[in-house]
């Protein structure tokens, strides 16, 4: 066969244009800023590094998800997942949460996971909430198909926002019967579930350049529940 | 199937209470008749409950607590747009919770 | 009727606990015995204080249960279910057995694992407590409750939405000084009301209460260890005497209170419990108060008679109820920030007490506390129970 080149692009994925999504900084309930903002791939490695430990925590589903996304952001970094993007909040620089998903085409969205390691501040909610931005926003798409692998976590969004059944769907992760969230619904909960500043303020965006991450014995302790840092 | 939603009037001094005690909170007696709770009066105080238990799959649930000229209290579902302390509201029946199959009626007040 | 003395607490870190309910109350209760050091004195009485065994563990009888633990045979010993009020209603009970010589050493332990199912169960079990028919079946939870309770006093007394959130940074901060608490952050105004974004970070629970006027939903257990006066004097204890205790009923649908924005149980129970003491509210050095919902505690400072009716929220305003203030209310961070395993709520509100009079409550120390208060709050305030500690020189 041809070179490696070659080879290597049969099993590419094509790339889409994909805009970059404008970091925002958001109020937290303490009072902290939270910075959110997209990833590019050489900062994968760093964020593998803070999951790895969660893919044995059974509690809430984060073993599942972390195993997911673990995976998720090794295709990315490795150009084995089409239109793929990854969002993080950053409180002073250090990793709070992240979220994830890809374009099936220029109309649909395909949302995979949201992890939450700072827990008790919501801080999965405005994620989940920036990925929803991006998707219809700033990629400008007509729809997201969206489950979730933790029952009681999805409840809400379910009806939050709300979602509707699009279960012909078979959603990439498993197969399960999709939901959906379309246009309309985004920009009529938008007042009540989205929000943030622009432009992110010099000196925090500056201090959310580098991705810092909490110790391991901090991101596990927390996310179960020991070293409790909110409700 | 109940379609009404009912207190109980006392034979002795004609003091009405819902929900029904066994004992007459106006005289002590202990022998009552029913009568309806249904009418018209107004809104005490009301709320939009976000947090639901699983029966309920909206968004939130509006309950008040309504006082009816006759001067009997009641506490149901709030059907109503504009909700206020002191607005006239009137009662009708209706699906206040649905437990597996169960439907179950109860009091909800809408605007006059 | 003899002196009654606590000469032993402790609690467990409430929070998400991976033990059980029987693990958690074992805890607490050896903790106690421990620092009650007894001695080769047996425990004659035990009393367990708890409102879900039955139907969030799945298991009944639970103080025979927490004997056979302990090894405690052939102690009495009695469950007492008084919905959120279990806790101060289980210690009235053993201060009953030791005050009626019917028992001299008794141990006094209240534990909920609430977190054994989901949230939206939990919501339901607490629910239960509501009237069945006139509030239950219309989806009437006990947010729901404080939410209609909350419009009607705010519209008023003209208590704001300010004054809530303070309430709740007051708790929360004071909880970052107490170890044992489930809530360990720091919130402030502008996170939780004023920023744009305080519509996502406290989203509405039962309007007008939000995410931060409500506790969370804790796993804990808490353990007292009461005696008689005079053998705690023999013991050359510390002195924790209980000089008053009271307890109140009210009607169980909210809605047939004739007055809906009183807390009429709250007003009674205290009344009886500080005519018991000698006292009157104005001698109290610190209070713990039912802070399930923020709108209870400025409810309760004023039925508990340390405010007017109306004016707990300029109270607050003023400060006087922080930590540095002449009247601290929740030093421990209360149901909200301490965290509300619900039987065991009672019990680790004297526990608080009772460190503070002895003067082991480490930094948020109320100093000089001689005379404390605590108020239990069952049902929707239907059932109450007042107690007010004192340390004796």
């Amino acid at each position: 066969m041809g070179n490696g080149n070659e080879l290597e692009a049969l099993l590419r994925p094509p790339a889409t244009e994909m805009p970059q999504y404008p970091p925002k900084v958001i109020t937290l309930a303490s009072g902290e800023q939270m910075v959110v903002r997209q990833i590019d791939r050489e900062e994968v490695p760093i964020l593998l590094e803070a999951i790895a430990p969660l893919i044995w925590v059974e509690r809430d589903f984060y073993d599942i998800v972390a195993a997911r996304f673990f995976a998720e952001l090794l295709a990315f970094k490795r150009y084995r997942v089409r239109d793929e993007y990854c969002l993080v909040g950053l409180i002073d620089g250090v990793l709070a949460g992240m979220v994830n998903g890809r374009m099936v085409n220029k109309d649909i969205g395909m949302s995979y996971h949201t992890l939450t390691i700072r827990r008790g501040l919501r801080v999965g909610s405005h994620l989940f909430a920036a990925k929803m931005e991006y998707y219809l926003e700033y990629l400008k798409q007509k729809e997201v198909l969206i489950v979730a692998e933790s029952p009681i976590g999805f409840r809400r969004w379910m009806i939050e926002y709300p979602l509707q059944k699009k279960y012909e769907v078979q959603h990439e992760l498993g197969g399960v019967p999709s939901w959906v969230l379309t246009r309309e619904t985004y920009f009529a909960a938008k007042p009540r579930l989205v929000s943030g500043r622009r432009p992110v303020p010099p000196e925090l965006l500056k201090k959310a350049e580098a991705i810092i991450l909490p110790e391991e014995e901090t991101v596990k302790a927390q996310v179960l529940g020991q070293k409790e840092v909110g409700s | 199937m109940e379609e009404k939603v009912c207190g109980v009037r006392c034979k002795a001094c004609g003091k009405e209470s819902y929900p029904a005690h066994a004992i007459c909170p106006g005289c002590g007696g202990d022998d009552f008749e029913q009568f309806e709770i249904a009418g018209e009066g107004k809104i005490l105080t009301y709320t939009d409950v976000y947090a639901l238990p699983l029966d309920y799959v909206q968004r939130y649930l509006r309950l008040a607590i309504v006082e009816l000229d006759s001067g009997v209290r009641a506490t149901g579902q709030l059907l109503d747009d504009d909700p206020k302390i002191g607005k006239r509201v009137k009662t009708i029946i209706g699906i206040v919770r649905q437990s597996g199959d169960r439907k179950i009626h109860g009091l909800q007040f809408v605007p006059v | 009727m003899r002196g009654v003395a606590i000469i032993g607490c402790a609690m467990t870190k409430f929070g998400r606990s991976d033990l059980s309910l029987m693990e958690l109350m074992g805890e607490s209760s050896l903790g106690a015995l421990r620092d009650a050091d007894l001695g080769d004195r047996p425990v004659d009485a035990v009393y367990v204080a708890n409102m879900g065994a039955a139907r969030l563990n799945k298991q009944t009888a639970i103080a025979s249960a927490l004997v056979d633990r302990l090894n405690l045979f052939p102690a009495m010993a009695e469950a007492v279910e008084n919905g959120p009020a279990s806790g101060a209603s289980a210690f009235k009970n053993g201060f009953q057995a030791v005050a009626s010589e019917m028992a001299d050493i008794v141990l006094v332990t209240g534990g909920e694992r609430m977190r054994e199912v989901n949230n939206l169960e939990v919501t339901d079990f607490v629910a239960s407590l509501s009237h069945p028919e006139a509030e239950y079946i219309y989806g009437v939870t006990l947010p729901a409750l404080a939410g209609m309770f909350a419009r009607l006093y705010m519209d008023r007394y003209g208590v704001t939405a300010e004054h809530l959130a303070m309430v709740a940074i007051k708790n929360q901060e004071n909880a970052l000084k107490n170890p044992y608490a489930h809530i360990q952050q720091e919130i402030t105004m502008e996170g939780i009301l004023h920023a744009p974004e305080a519509v996502v970070n406290n989203p509405l629970i039962a309007d007008p209460l939000r995410l931060y006027d409500c506790c969370p939903v804790s796993d804990g257990a808490a353990s007292l260890v009461l005696c008689p006066l005079e053998m705690a004097q023999q013991m050359g204890k510390q002195i924790v005497k209980v000089t008053g205790l009271g307890q109140a009923t009210d009607t169980h649908a909210v809605h047939e209170r004739p007055d809906p924005t009183q807390l009429t149980a709250v007003r009674l129970a205290a009344q009886k419990a500080f005519a018991m003491a000698g006292l009157t509210p104005k001698e109290i050095d610190l209070a713990e108060l039912h802070d399930a919902f923020t709108i209870l505690e400025i409810a309760q400072s004023e039925e508990a008679g340390f405010f007017k009716k109306g004016e707990g929220h300029l109270a607050l305003e003023k400060g006087i109820t922080s930590l540095s203030g002449e009247l601290p209310i929740n030093p421990s961070g209360g149901l909200k920030a301490r965290g509300h395993p619900v039987g065991a709520t009672g019990v680790a509100q004297l526990v608080e007490l009772v460190w503070q009079l002895r003067g082991e409550a480490g930094k948020r120390q109320v100093e000089g506390a001689k005379n404390a208060f605590a108020c239990n709050f069952g049902g929707f305030g239907n059932n109450v129970v007042a107690t007010v500690l004192k340390r004796e020189d």
